[in-house]
């Protein structure tokens, strides 16, 4: 070797030994722990499912990892690590499942549809108000199912003719964001930059005291149904599926009915 | 003769040589896999949709008029820094670092809580008809906020390494000091204020945090470059590949510019 060749594999050497020190390595920690990729309305209910479940299986640790439905299937879809994934609906899922990514998709959860409006602003007092000029809209991407689920209540709402003219027309000039996640878009309502914005009556729960709830007619709300689905994958976590057999049973189905979804 | 550049030989050499290519590569390898692990014949046509012209048009418009704010309210600006001799000159200077230290998203919270319609300002604009937020306005400042310090940096820079003695003596021969900084200060500053102004666009470019809090996300009005690749990202990465790409090209174009008019400003002087 050329004394230039020996210090560079001398260097590689004891860079390789020092990265191997760093915690986060396989071989360090003493068990890895279950990745669950979970939707923002999910966060809180999740939570403390994660905590339960670690509560009744010891030795495990649960992380989550909360987002926007659709981001997270894309980041899955690009092998990030999850072990399981809940989206808000089941159609996210399932694309998951057609491409071999995960095990097969069940419901596990409901929820409604409702439109928040900031609690100590003018905001809007009606639905019908939605569509009144200047309103400004929060609402969830059309790629995430909140966004989606938006979509058709609109739609839903315009067919009905109860709204007046052209309502989802006018409903859609009003919109001032497309977020990447429920959450944000009610967060812009609790700040009181936004005048409305479609969220999950969970959603407004967790906000209680900065918003206001309009229920959307049980005739025009879509149904919210959310999947949840083991991921496939050479090193993912045997406790996986215990894990969605807990979310899936009783003990999950009481938190989640706890924090307002239906199970 | 063989042309040489003067580089310290001998044992070693090449070892720091190769060690120097690792960053190179590193910044190459995430780049062609942007534009080549998605075949091309995909997202080339995408580069029409109407999702990326509209971000492509927004983002130039934009950052643009952003940088020109930011040159003309940095020059004034950098030059009491590099010139002015004032108890507090320390604070101002660091007052003007902070945008830079600050993550993007809590400067995006910052500028809601001051401009936002229950921030601070926000309800006497509002009442004025003012909207700011979520508006292209709300874009123009994120990116001011963001990009502009790196201008005041670069100005501030470029006036302090010329020579003051050229200014006094400007001011002797009975110039306005208008005129003087006008006739003197700015040319010798030049090629430091050029490249300043297209690393400033180019920090404009890729502002993301900021613009997503305080201005929103919405096509044709609000959604740049940046906050396009993250929408596209979540339902079709051929869609988001080719806006990335555009992102990349635009980068390119304000680096070759930076160049290019740094070059010609420093060969007027020669």
């Amino acid at each position: 070797m050329t004394p230039g060749l020996r210090t560079v594999a001398r260097a590689a050497l004891a860079a390789g030994a020092a990265l191997s020190l760093v915690p986060g390595g396989a071989a360090a920690s003493p068990s890895p722990p279950l990745r669950v990729f979970a939707a923002a309305s999910l966060g809180d209910a999740f939570r403390e499912i994660g905590a339960a479940f670690e509560a009744t299986h010891p030795g495990i640790r649960v992380e989550l990892e909360c987002g926007g439905s659709a981001q997270l299937r894309v980041q899955i879809e690009q092998g990030a690590p999850a072990d399981v994934f809940a989206a808000a609906d089941l159609e996210t899922v399932e694309s998951l499942e057609r491409a071999g990514r995960t095990d097969r998709a069940r419901t596990f959860a409901t929820n409604r549809l409702v439109v928040v409006t900031p609690a100590r602003a003018a905001g809007v007092a009606t639905l019908a108000g939605l569509g009144r000029r200047g309103v400004r809209l929060a609402l969830a991407g059309p790629s995430v199912p909140a966004g989606r689920y938006a979509a058709s209540a609109i739609a839903a709402m315009d067919r009905s003719r109860r709204y007046g003219p052209r309502f989802a027309a006018r409903v859609r000039a009003n919109i001032v964001s497309e977020e990447t996640s429920v959450r944000a878009a009610l967060t812009r309502v609790a700040l009181g930059e936004a005048d409305a914005a479609f969220v999950y009556a969970t959603d407004a729960a967790s906000a209680a005291s900065r918003v206001r709830v309009i229920a959307i007619p049980d005739s025009l709300a879509p149904p919210v149904c959310y999947g949840i689905a083991r991921v496939l994958g050479s090193s993912r976590h045997p406790a996986a599926p215990a894990f969605v057999a807990f979310v899936t049973g009783p003990a999950g189905g009481a938190i989640l009915r706890r924090f307002g979804f239906g199970a | 003769m063989r042309r040489t550049r003067a580089r310290p030989r001998g044992p070693g050499g090449r070892a720091l040589d190769a060690a120097a290519l690792a960053l190179p590569l590193f910044y190459a390898l995430p780049l062609s896999a942007l534009l080549f692990a998605s075949h091309p014949a995909r997202w080339l046509p995408r580069l029409a949709s109407p999702l990326a012209l509209r971000a492509l048009v927004l983002t130039v418009e934009t950052t643009l008029v952003a940088t020109v704010l930011s040159i003309a309210l940095g020059l004034p600006l950098a030059r009491l820094l590099a010139r002015g001799s004032f108890r507090g000159r320390r604070a101002l200077g660091l007052i003007v670092d902070l945008p830079i230290a600050l993550p993007p998203v809590v400067a995006g919270v910052a500028l809601l809580l001051a401009f936002g319609r229950q921030g601070w300002l926000g309800g006497a604009l509002e009442l004025a008809g003012a909207h700011i937020a979520f508006s292209r306005v709300a874009v123009v400042i994120a990116q001011v906020f963001i990009a502009s310090p790196f201008f005041v940096r670069a100005a501030r820079a470029g006036f302090a390494a010329a020579d003051p003695a050229l200014e006094r003596a400007a001011l002797t021969l009975g110039a306005s000091p208008w005129r003087v900084f006008v006739t003197v200060s700015l040319p010798l500053a030049r090629p430091a204020l050029l490249a300043g102004a297209a690393l400033t666009w180019a920090r404009a470019l890729s502002e993301f945090g900021a613009t997503m809090m305080f201005a929103g996300n919405f096509p044709g009005r609000t959604q740049t470059l940046a906050l396009a690749v993250m929408s596209a990202m979540e339902s079709d990465l051929d869609t988001a590949v080719a806006v990335a790409a555009l992102a990349l090209a635009l980068a390119v174009v304000a680096l070759l510019a930076a160049r290019a008019l740094a070059r010609r400003a420093g060969a007027d002087d020669a």
